[in-house]
């Protein structure tokens, strides 16, 4: 992988790290109680939350320019590192061994796919 | 009131309740296909300077097409667990490959297809690591 493609493909990460952000945003904002259905939705926690989204699909197409088509689901997959890691801090939510297992086997593809090892 | 009959009451019904099951996992694939058309829009947008025409039209498919997909996923998780929907979101990055190689002729190589197999083997176990817990 050289300079062009690291830089490309951490800006994708820089996405998928922000999406997983709104995601959080998004929790946090669906725990709340509203006073009508109206509120629930045009919220700033909840627009600001949509607007990191859209944000990110800018930042994924940034990235695209030096990365190929098939590298970004493959990095996109950090999402669940992500997730796992704010649901655990944020949320309290248990981490057993099937999904430590898994955050492995995803990180361990994304090296193998990146060519790093030299496969 | 009685719940209808027509769901789990003898061969009929589990053939309904099977081909009920179907349907909603082939709205699913067609969900992930759209999400994974919404990358071939991105990539070809990529090739496009930035807020020209192209670039702009294109962006624009990728929103559609991502809010074609938003409103899918909510109607499917409805009539599917959520582990299975998940599971089944891995398939995305297989058609990235595939979109990659027929339309961008993107390289294949031994270590892309194996870390691929890790990749996706690794997001059906973190779709699974629930399950238990959630068919209790």
């Amino acid at each position: 992988m050289n300079k062009q493609t690291m830089i490309h493909a951490a800006v994708l990460l820089l996405g998928v790290f922000i999406s997983a952000f709104s995601q959080v945003m998004l929790k946090k904002a669906a725990l709340k109680t509203y006073e009508s259905k109206w509120k629930e939705y045009m919220n700033p926690l909840v627009i600001f939350a949509y607007v990191l989204f859209v944000g990110t699909t800018f930042l994924s197409i940034i990235a695209y320019r030096g990365i190929p088509l098939s590298m970004g689901p493959v990095l996109e997959s950090t999402g669940y590192f992500y997730v796992t890691f704010f649901g655990w801090t944020i949320f309290h939510e248990k981490i057993n061994w099937k999904k430590i297992l898994a955050l492995f086997f995803i990180v361990f593809g994304i090296i193998i796919y990146s060519g790093i090892l030299g496969i | 009131m009685d719940s209808p009959p027509l769901i789990c009451n003898g061969k009929e019904g589990r053939k309904d309740m099977k081909w009920s099951k179907l349907s909603t996992l082939l709205v699913l694939h067609i969900m992930l296909l759209i999400y994974s058309l919404s990358g071939i829009c991105s990539k070809l947008a990529a090739a496009e300077p930035v807020f020209s025409f192209k670039f702009c039209m294109y962006y624009a498919i990728v929103i559609g097409l991502l809010g074609v997909y938003a409103i899918g996923w909510q109607q499917v998780i409805k009539h599917l667990p959520l582990t299975t929907a998940f599971a089944n979101k891995a398939i995305t990055i297989l058609w990235a490959l595939v979109w990659g190689i027929l339309f961008f002729h993107e390289g294949i190589t031994v270590g892309k297809i194996v870390g691929i197999v890790f990749v996706i083997l690794g997001v059906i176990l973190f779709a699974c690591a629930d399950e238990v817990k959630e068919n209790e």
